[in-house]
């Protein structure tokens, strides 16, 4: 099944999605702004905030739709969104090779 | 006042791609690792979280339009993520050298890919509508293994070279899977976010993003790539194409020519 027949479940992800753009680009911006007169940890701080809420963003995206798919009791789909969230979930634990 | 240059300079990239359709991450990685003495794999690192920026802010409109298909966009997901995760893994162990020309030829490739199509980023650039819904002709996605094979292909690609791989899921889509070319094009931005975060986790772990550095060229490519959105439909493209082919070229040039000189 392909169509997109449901406008709520595209607004939604579209609201969390442009929850996660501007929220990002105004910490971001105030790191930036606090950086200007401040040097130091402190706007890093925030700059590694704003850039933890973009990453961030597409994992709610999926953590979202796998919701909203099983809350419609579209198994399939359901699961597929658990799936990517695994990928990336490994990506966070297994990601550590520093060298 | 590095700071106050890359803001311009993710503002440059997020206008040229939302007007062009091609994605930041191909000018920014070089940029970065040759204008701003980044080493590569934090240079690519990076701007991962430039092109995170640009798909989420892009994609919401596209959702918004209905033009995007969610189930699609996640099932391809499942292999743009593994290859993506995967190869960022493997980035480790790579040598910069190798990272370096790897980088050269895909500039090269992709510079060359527009020329042959005379100027035509990927498959039929949609032109931006603003007048409401759109009509999608109904449709069924055929030949899921060989999307999938592609979205592992494209995903790695992005995890090794920080891009979108847009280039190379749109004509799959398209072509392949019979998804109606608005559908496939709002549906690879879509996945870009997904597929690049996999990535930037696996580069944020290992300490390959720069944050000092990520936080304003997302900045400035929020802005750009929103009034790109706004412009689109006003200027004409053609001509900054090839003013980043140009650009592409000699970014390409550039690499090569450090690499043989070894001094990178």
């Amino acid at each position: 099944m392909s169509e997109m027949r449901e406008p709520g479940f595209d607004r939604t992800v579209a609201l969390v999605l442009r929850a996660g753009a501007f929220s990002c680009f105004f910490v971001m911006l105030a790191g930036l702004i606090v950086g200007w007169f401040i040097h130091g940890a402190i706007p890093l701080l925030i700059e590694r905030i704003g850039v933890l809420l973009m990453l961030a963003t597409p994992v709610v995206r999926v953590i979202v739709a796998c919701f909203l798919f099983f809350r419609e009791k579209d198994w399939r789909y359901g699961w597929i969104s658990f799936g990517v969230l695994l990928i990336l979930m490994l990506g966070a634990v297994f990601g550590i090779g520093e060298h | 006042m590095v700071t106050a240059l890359l803001v311009v300079l993710g503002f440059c990239a997020g206008l040229l791609g939302a007007l062009t359709g091609i994605g930041g991450g191909i000018l920014l990685t070089p940029i970065l690792a040759l204008h701003f003495g980044i080493p590569i794999r934090h240079a690519i690192g990076t701007s991962l979280v430039a092109v995170i920026t640009t798909s989420t802010a892009s994609s919401s409109v596209h959702l918004q339009r209905h033009t995007t298909d969610i189930r699609l966009g996640m099932t391809l997901e499942l292999a743009t993520a593994l290859g993506a995760a995967v190869m960022a893994y493997l980035v480790g162990y790579f040598n910069r050298n190798v990272l370096e020309g790897l980088f050269a030829g895909f500039l090269l490739y992709s510079s060359i890919m527009i020329l042959v199509r005379g100027g035509k980023v990927k498959e039929g650039h949609p032109a931006p509508v603003s007048n409401g819904d759109l009509e999608i002709p109904p449709y069924q996605p055929q030949r899921y293994p060989l999307g999938l094979a592609a979205s592992l292909v494209a995903g790695a690609m992005s995890g090794l070279l920080g891009i979108g791989g847009g280039p190379i899921k749109v004509p799959v889509m398209y072509i392949f899977m019979r998804v109606p070319l608005m559908v496939a094009t709002a549906t690879s931005n879509f996945m870009i976010g997904v597929t690049a975060a996999a990535s930037a986790i696996v580069y944020y772990r290992r300490g390959d993003i720069l944050v000092d550095v990520a936080a304003p060229l997302a900045v400035g490519v929020f802005v750009g790539s929103l009034l790109g959105a706004r412009l689109a439909s006003r200027v004409h493209t053609k001509v900054v194409v090839y003013l980043l082919v140009a650009v592409m070229f000699y970014l390409a040039g550039h690499l090569f020519l450090d690499l043989l000189r070894g001094t990178l």
